[in-house]
């Protein structure tokens, strides 16, 4: 009876007791159950991404900012200004078919913004690349505001090349002549609360890179421009009209800035609204439209065949969406605002036979700056981080954001699980006593194994500076092969690393293992913050085949399992456009995607790479 | 000798006593039963003497012009009835007029097609800007000003006075915010009228507001001869009209468009009551629910007319001669607030009077009807004389 009472109160007495108790249970469970929890967190993670296009995740997109108020004003762009528009796209086609140079260029272009009233000059620039350089000459124009002080500006801009193929040389002749018929008209205008600058930089991206470093005062080494001869106030917002065809049938929005900004989603969403209802203009996301012949076996019921073609068009969205955002590459002339906080966007006329011209994207672009013109304060209100389906749907980032977060979290588990498993070891010295409780515990030596991390990175440095200098780019192919061969051979170094006992310490490869998926799940989920798409693009491209490495025992083994994992860390260097493109990216524009892959991204795969080389 | 002359004397007596008792009504009584001869059951019976409004658009920025178009409608009205500039403190927190996005500098319209300029030629703001904060709207309020306020900045009320406050702006559940910036509480309105009431700074007040859960503000209101309005209820949006397609925003509010399109076949001589302008108010058209309180109000609401509030009167009470002091003084010569504590029985006396002006019999009427009597008694008193002695 006394045994009794003291066991109930023995039960009831402590509560920190029982805390413990259940935390250890728990603990417990959730170890024993921690290969099913963590192909869960994989499973999840991955279907997450593939549902990211699904038309039931995501909302559709509203005005979040009071003050824009989007279309709500008459415009007045008619159709002597698209005269205007037409006279000087002919003097532009005739500069075009005289080979005019830049100078010539940006002269005619000062000289016709100083005909109006305007204020306008030139800008003489240089980059200096590996690849060799890059020159030209941009006009500009500043309009200062009439009524206030002009401590804040708009930005007209059109480049001079079109992003039609990423820059591959299509002129973009009426966006120009749209920005100078722009110029002309808005000058009429007293109620410009801000500057407006209008910008015609010389080339595709490096003319606007020059122009707004030197607008800026941000110093690039390789850049030497010349500086502005006009100051205006803080740019706030900047519409960058691309305008490639005879005539258009659709505007697009392109978005995407360097290195993975994006501009606030308030904007887009004014011009979506514009366009459609001023402009009568149908959006797009992109360049490329939906269509809707897709075939679709029959033996899906009729009732998922909207959803599918729905899936199917978004999916294109997002798959170029995340083209653009990973390698942090911008998706046109508005990209290289992002990253001084300008808001900005490229309206690009998709080109068709008709039936909008002039006229339409005239009134749009008038409607837009009054919207823009509203603005008291910097656009914050919306969202930045999104994925846009469509122009008139798009996903916050709780709806994508936890897929990679929870794949990082699968593959911290593993390495947590590897971690805590090198600790101990089986005691097997008394058989008699063996039993499944019975461990012994043992050393974990991390310094040899931070080493050969360490030393992963420094081949991922000194690869990023081989594929940076003038030589790589000049012999490519030669150079890819030799560096291709240094690279994969380097780590077979590890084949020398004796086998240890491991009663006493935990073998190397489990700790790099361990550690490896610690390190690489970490950085997954630093990146989600930043660029998602990158971390996505990490997390289907690391999760997995990190998480499955393994050493093995016999030497061919071991090599068999090595040279998937150099394809994976190396293969990019067989892409010798992109990687041209990714150099060039980082050496004009300060795009982070190359030197990220390599000395971030090649040193985890060769790292798993070493784990299956490394002895048992 | 004596017979002869009995007659006569008493012919005198009596054309003399019928003199008296025939004397014609005072100027008084015939005056006002020529102001009063137009009235009707729904006769106004204030007794104030002076009209004061105070005009608050609490909000700036240029999106927020229908809000400086709001207050600018109500002060055309009340100036239009009457109210002289010198009894209006209109604060705007910003300037739409002068707004370097203004289309039209200069001007403030309330509709689209841009009919009429509020912002014509004769504006008054008191205080504009910055200026317009909690603080400063309190400090009119409660009259507690630093010594080198200028008048024209002050609400110079007094015991008698009605004062129809009027706010607009962004505001939600129990509060109103002034410029992005600070907010004033249901609360601290509350206490600052009740503050007035104590310091005899007011004699009715109409309170009208229009901002989201609009009605929440005055429902903290605990003083006496309150009016309060207000344009939507609790978790309730106040919306917007309309949008001049050229100035490109909403130019005024749904509450306020319908109170001054109503206001505006209101006249100074209009005997519209106060109920009857409620009684406009139509939800579906204002697509909020509009409210009204009345239970600190003293008078029935069809005795109130629109013009006790949104007029200037006209209402002048001749006082007590024997005094040498006029006690009230008509509107805008009223003294500076003072703080003693004999103003009270003095403004019951005031009441009384006000009162007495109306009802007869008055005073001199009393005088008359007494040496009417007098007359008549000497006269029996002199034939009961004549009488006895024969």
């Amino acid at each position: 009876m006394n045994a009794l009472r003291a066991r109930l109160r023995a039960q009831r007495a402590d509560p920190n007791i029982v805390r413990i108790h259940r935390k250890q249970a728990l603990v417990a469970v959730l170890t024993r159950r921690l290969h099913i929890i963590k192909i869960t967190l994989f499973l999840v993670g991955y279907l997450w991404m593939a549902a990211i296009p699904s038309p039931r995740l995501g909302r559709g997109t509203y005005i979040d900012e009071n003050a824009l108020g989007p279309g709500q004003v008459n415009t007045y762009w008619n159709w002597g200004d698209v005269a205007n528009a037409d006279r000087y796209l002919e003097q532009l086609e005739g500069l075009r078919d005289n080979n005019a140079t830049s100078e010539e260029r940006a002269d005619f272009l000062m000289t016709e913004f100083l005909k109006l009233g305007i204020p306008a000059s030139t800008q003489n620039y240089v980059f200096t690349s590996s690849a060799g350089n890059v020159q030209g000459t941009n006009a500009y124009a500043v309009l200062s505001s009439p009524r206030t002080s002009g401590t804040e500006a708009m930005v007209i801009s059109a480049s001079w090349i079109s992003r039609t193929g990423e820059g591959d040389g299509t002129l973009n002749l009426r966006g120009v002549s749209t920005v100078l018929a722009l110029a002309n008209f808005l000058k009429k205008y007293s109620l410009w609360a801000k500057d407006l600058v209008f910008v015609i930089s010389d080339n595709y991206v490096d003319g606007m890179q020059a122009w707004l470093s030197a607008y800026h005062g941000a110093i690039q080494s390789n850049l030497q421009a010349d500086e502005l001869e006009l100051a205006s106030g803080v740019i706030w917002t900047a519409l960058n009209i691309d305008y490639p065809g005879h005539s258009f049938s659709h505007l697009g929005i392109f978005h995407e800035g360097i290195n993975g900004r994006l501009p606030n989603q308030d904007l887009l969403n004014s011009f979506q609204q514009i366009s459609k209802w001023t402009g009568g203009v149908p959006v797009l996301v992109y360049d490329h439209q939906d269509s809707p012949q897709t075939d679709i076996p029959s033996w899906i019921p009729s009732a998922y065949h909207e959803e599918i073609r729905a899936y199917a068009y978004q999916s294109k969205n997002v798959l170029r969406h995340l083209g653009y955002q990973a390698r942090g590459r911008g998706s046109g002339v508005h990209g290289l605002f992002h990253q001084f906080r300008i808001d900005a966007f490229t309206m690009f006329g998709l080109p068709a036979t008709g039936p909008h011209g002039f006229h339409a994207i005239g009134r749009i672009v008038e409607s837009t700056l009054r919207t823009t013109n509203n603005l008291l304060e910097r656009l914050h209100a919306s969202f930045f981080f999104y994925i846009l389906t469509t122009p008139e749907r798009f996903l916050k980032i709780g709806s994508f954001l936890p897929s990679a977060v929870l794949i990082s979290v699968a593959m911290m588990f593993g390495g947590l699980r590897i971690w805590s498993d090198c600790a101990w070891i089986p005691d097997l010295s008394d058989k008699k006593e063996a039993g499944p409780d019975k461990w012994i515990q043992r050393s974990r030596p991390v310094i040899p194994v931070l080493g050969i991390m360490l030393s992963t990175y420094m081949l991922g440095v000194v690869l990023f500076s081989a594929i940076t200098t003038s030589w790589f780019i000049n012999n490519q192919t030669v150079a890819s092969t030799l560096l291709l061969i240094v690279v994969s051979t380097i780590p077979l170094c590890a084949l020398l690393i004796p086998s240890q006992d491991a009663s006493r310490a935990a073998p190397i490869s489990q700790l790099l293992k361990a550690l490896n998926l610690c390190f690489a799940s970490t950085v997954i989920s630093i990146i989600t913050v930043v660029n998602f798409s990158l971390a996505m693009s990490l997390a289907i491209l690391l999760g997995i085949p990190l998480s499955i490495s393994s050493p093995s025992k016999t030497l061919s083994l071991r090599l068999a399992k090595f040279a998937p994992y150099i394809g994976l860390a190396l293969g990019w260097i067989c892409a010798s456009d992109e990687l041209r493109k990714a150099l060039w990216d980082w050496e004009i524009l300060g795009v982070w995607f190359a030197p990220f892959v390599c000395i971030v991204y090649t040193p985890l795969v060769l790292q798993a790479g070493l784990v299956c080389l490394l002895p048992l | 000798m004596l017979v002869v002359s009995f007659p006569h004397l008493l012919l005198f007596l009596f054309s003399w006593t019928w003199g008296i008792l025939a004397t014609t009504p005072s100027h008084e009584e015939i005056v006002g039963e020529f102001f009063n001869q137009n009235a009707h059951a729904g006769s106004s019976t204030s007794n104030h003497t002076n009209n004061w409004a105070v005009l608050v658009c609490s909000s700036r920025y240029w999106f927020n012009y229908r809000h400086m178009a709001n207050a600018l409608g109500m002060y055309r009205t009340v100036k239009r009835l009457g109210i002289p500039d010198s009894n209006i403190i209109l604060m705007l927190a910003d300037d739409a007029a002068c707004n370097s996005r203004n289309r039209f500098p200069g001007s403030v319209y309330a509709n689209p097609g841009r009919g009429l300029d509020l912002y014509g030629d004769n504006i008054e703001v008191d205080y504009r800007g910055y200026e317009v904060t909690v603080e400063n709207f309190i400090r009119v309020l409660t009259g507690r000003m630093e010594p080198s306020v200028p008048r024209s900045k002050r609400l110079l009320t007094d015991a008698r006075s009605n004062i129809f406050v009027y706010m607009t702006g962004h505001g939600g559940n129990e509060f109103l915010k002034f410029q992005d910036n600070e907010e004033i509480s249901a609360f601290d309105i509350a206490d600052a009228f009740e503050q007035m009431w104590q310091k005899k700074r007011y004699n009715e007040i109409l309170f009208m507001i229009d901002t989201c859960q609009a009605n929440t503000m005055y429902s903290k209101f605990y003083s006496p001869n309150i009016l309060a309005t207000g344009s939507a209820k609790l978790d309730q949006n106040s919306y917007s009209y309309e949008n001049d397609n050229d100035i490109g925003v909403s130019v005024i509010d749904r509450f306020t468009h319908y109170i001054l399109e109503y206001m505006e076949q209101i006249n100074k001589t209009s005997h519209e009551s106060m109920a009857d302008l409620f009684a406009s108010y139509d939800p579906a058209k204002i697509h909020s629910d509009p409210g009204v309180r009345a239970d600190l109000f003293g008078r029935p609401l069809n005795e109130v007319r629109i013009t006790d509030f949104f007029g200037g009167v006209s209402q002048v009470e001749v006082g007590n001669g024997g005094d040498g002091e006029a006690r009230a003084s008509p509107s805008g010569t009223t003294e500076e607030e003072n703080s003693s504590s004999e103003e009270r029985p003095a403004v019951a006396v005031n009441a009384s009077q006000a009162q007495q002006k109306v009802a007869p019999p008055s005073r001199p009427a009393k005088w008359r009807m007494t040496r009417a009597w007098g007359g008549v008694l000497l006269l029996g008193v002199l034939v009961g004389w004549v009488g006895f002695k024969r």
